[in-house]
């Protein structure tokens, strides 16, 4: 391979590097400029300095936002572990065992709104969960579960596990896959049990997958919208219970067209994005390293 | 005691041969045991929407024991969303979407992966380094500029150009053909070179077509995303006839708001087909999301 001179590789490059610019670079100077302006989408903006980011510290729904986006990081250890089970239960030869890998892949591919409202049924009051738990005798009564504030999340964080374990899981498959038999014969040799083989053999081997799958599904659970846009019919829940930090972005750039306040709290988002970037590629230097 | 060897085979014989095709029937049916077990939990919020949505007017929605199988099965709560909603024009608008994003974004993305991946020129890594930062950005954070961009500039709001261009440029699909493209050897490039081939011939008729499977994985994860893409089209749209299937199922449920059997009849009409697609695109899902990380 030699430097060309010629114009060919930039002319490749147009199409993309255009569209890039237009739907994704320029957006993202624009909404830091809007940050610092009152702005109503309607009307041009209006430059007011730093007033939206000292109204944001101000603002309880945004750090309840925040904090209910932190706590939805929890489905990333929860997601890792159950995919990692789920893919040593699927890796063996048994007949009919694809025919389980691919039911396990369904709540992938079948879009987060029709999930999203069979699972809003679900926990209906006429919902199935209330006449399970009343049939086991667990509940008297049944209970409207997404006006219960302290259930909101802890349903959408479910719902996330529940769809992701399947596609996660297969990821991990492909990566179990590739570890060497070879070192499950020494393991077994050296006394491992099975539990034991799988943790000192199955989980080094898969340290690339760990960390892909953690920083997709973290990135994943920062940004999660849908499923609170279905489960809360768009309210975002009684007292704002199931409100993230991209529902408050939405509810104030699209619904009470506050579009500078709304781009201050994006240019929020972005920053928390970048830090666990920076996070996740330090893990990722680490394993480097340890190569 | 020292025991003969043709002894110890036969007691270990004994020992194992009746024993040893018992236990493993025994631990194959356990694992099918888990293996349905976790088949039911994947699978009960789809079944029940199904069965669901064939339940008539006397057939319970809540009761216990639940209440499975319609007694009076009807196909009338699917014929009410067909009478109420333009279900057929939600179908059509999100199959042209979701064709055009995947073909044309296949096209942008791997003209624009040869020169990263093939090619030495000056700029390359920062370019490269450009696409892949806008990894990282979220999506969400893009969405009031393009936004003002689709009403103020473009004039596409509510039409389905606005859910097209701006998805055409995916930086994850450029770096993932540029993984494809990086392990083609250089020699056949060099070899078509030789012959007066010119790159734009070369991309087409010796990179593409052994990238394919990696094409195919990239192409089936655009359509599947772009499918189910919901929070930029429901800014976009607000002509019923112009919505794709998730903003309309959204509606739907605005619409039914307590009419669960219809609400069923919806979400089953929608999840159909994209299982169908998937069936048949299986083995493809599978290889691009293993490629995914290897890289």
């Amino acid at each position: 391979m030699t430097t060309t001179r010629s114009l060919t590789p930039y002319l490749f490059l147009v199409p993309a590097v255009l569209l890039i610019g237009v739907f994704v670079l320029y957006p993202i100077v624009s909404v830091v400029y809007y940050s610092f302006t009152d702005y109503d989408i309607s009307t041009p903006p209006v430059w007011v300095g730093l007033e939206n980011y000292q109204q944001l510290l101000g603002d309880d729904t945004f750090w309840l936002a925040l904090s209910h986006s932190i706590v939805y990081l929890l489905v990333t250890p929860i997601l890792i572990v159950l995919s990692i089970g789920l893919a040593i239960i699927v890796n063996r030869r048994l007949r009919g065992i694809h025919v389980f890998r691919a039911l396990y892949y369904i709540p992938a591919v079948s879009g987060s709104i029709a999930i999203g409202i069979s699972w809003r049924w679900l926990f209906d009051t006429n919902g199935l969960i209330n006449s399970f738990l009343i049939s086991l005798g667990i509940l008297d009564q049944p209970i409207q579960w997404l006006s219960e504030p302290a259930a909101v999340l802890p349903i959408a964080m479910l719902l996330t596990i529940w769809a992701g374990v399947g596609y996660y899981s297969v990821i991990f498959l492909a990566g179990l896959q590739n570890i060497s038999e070879d070192l499950y014969d020494a393991a077994r040799i050296d006394g491992c049990s099975d539990v034991q083989k799988h943790r000192h053999v199955s989980v080094p081997g898969l340290r690339p997958q760990i960390v892909f799958v953690a920083v997709i599904s973290s990135l994943a659970a920062l940004k999660v919208f849908d499923e609170i846009y279905v489960l809360t019919n768009k309210t975002g829940g009684i007292l704002d219970s199931g409100t993230t930090i991209v529902f408050y972005l939405w509810e104030q750039a699209f619904r009470l067209t506050h579009a500078g306040y709304a781009s201050a709290i994006a240019i929020v988002l972005l920053a928390i994005t970048l830090v666990f970037s920076v996070v996740n590629i330090r893990l990722l230097d680490r394993r480097a390293e340890a190569d | 005691m020292v025991a003969r060897p043709a002894e110890l085979a036969v007691q270990a014989a004994a020992r194992s041969r009746p024993a040893r095709p018992k236990r493993r029937i025994l631990e194959t049916a356990a694992w099918y045991a888990i293996l349905l077990w976790i088949g039911a939990v994947t699978v009960l919020p789809f079944a029940w929407m199904l069965l669901t949505s064939l339940k008539g007017p006397e057939d319970p929605i809540f009761s216990v024991p639940p209440q499975f199988l319609p007694a009076h099965p009807t196909l009338d709560n699917y014929a009410r969303v067909l009478d109420t909603l333009p279900v057929l024009s939600f179908f059509r608008n999100s199959i042209i979407v979701s064709v055009a994003v995947t073909v044309l974004s296949v096209l942008v993305t791997s003209l624009a992966a040869y020169p990263l991946a093939k090619m030495r020129f000056r700029g390359r890594d920062l370019i490269f380094y450009l696409l892949l930062g806008t990894l990282i950005v979220p999506v969400q954070l893009t969405y009031i500029p393009s936004f003002v961009l689709a009403v103020n500039v473009f004039h596409y709001d509510d039409t389905l150009f606005a859910l097209i261009f701006p998805n055409l440029a995916s930086a994850f699909n450029i770096f993932l053909l540029r993984q494809a493209f990086k392990a083609v050897p250089n020699d056949l490039i060099e070899a078509a070179r030789i012959d007066g081939a010119r790159e734009i011939r070369i991309w087409w008729s010796v990179l593409l077509p052994i990238v394919r499977p990696s094409l195919a994985a990239v192409a089936i994860f655009t359509f599947v995303t772009s499918w189910n893409d919901f929070l930029w089209p429901s800014l976009m749209l607000n002509t019923r006839e112009g919505m794709t299937l998730p903003v309309g199922l959204a509606a739907l449920q605005g619409l039914f708001s307590s009419d669960f059997r219809s609400i069923a009849a919806g979400v089953t009409m929608t999840i159909v087909p994209i299982l169908i697609f998937f069936v048949a695109f299986q083995r493809q899902f599978v290889r691009g999301l293993a490629g995914a990380v290897k890289g």
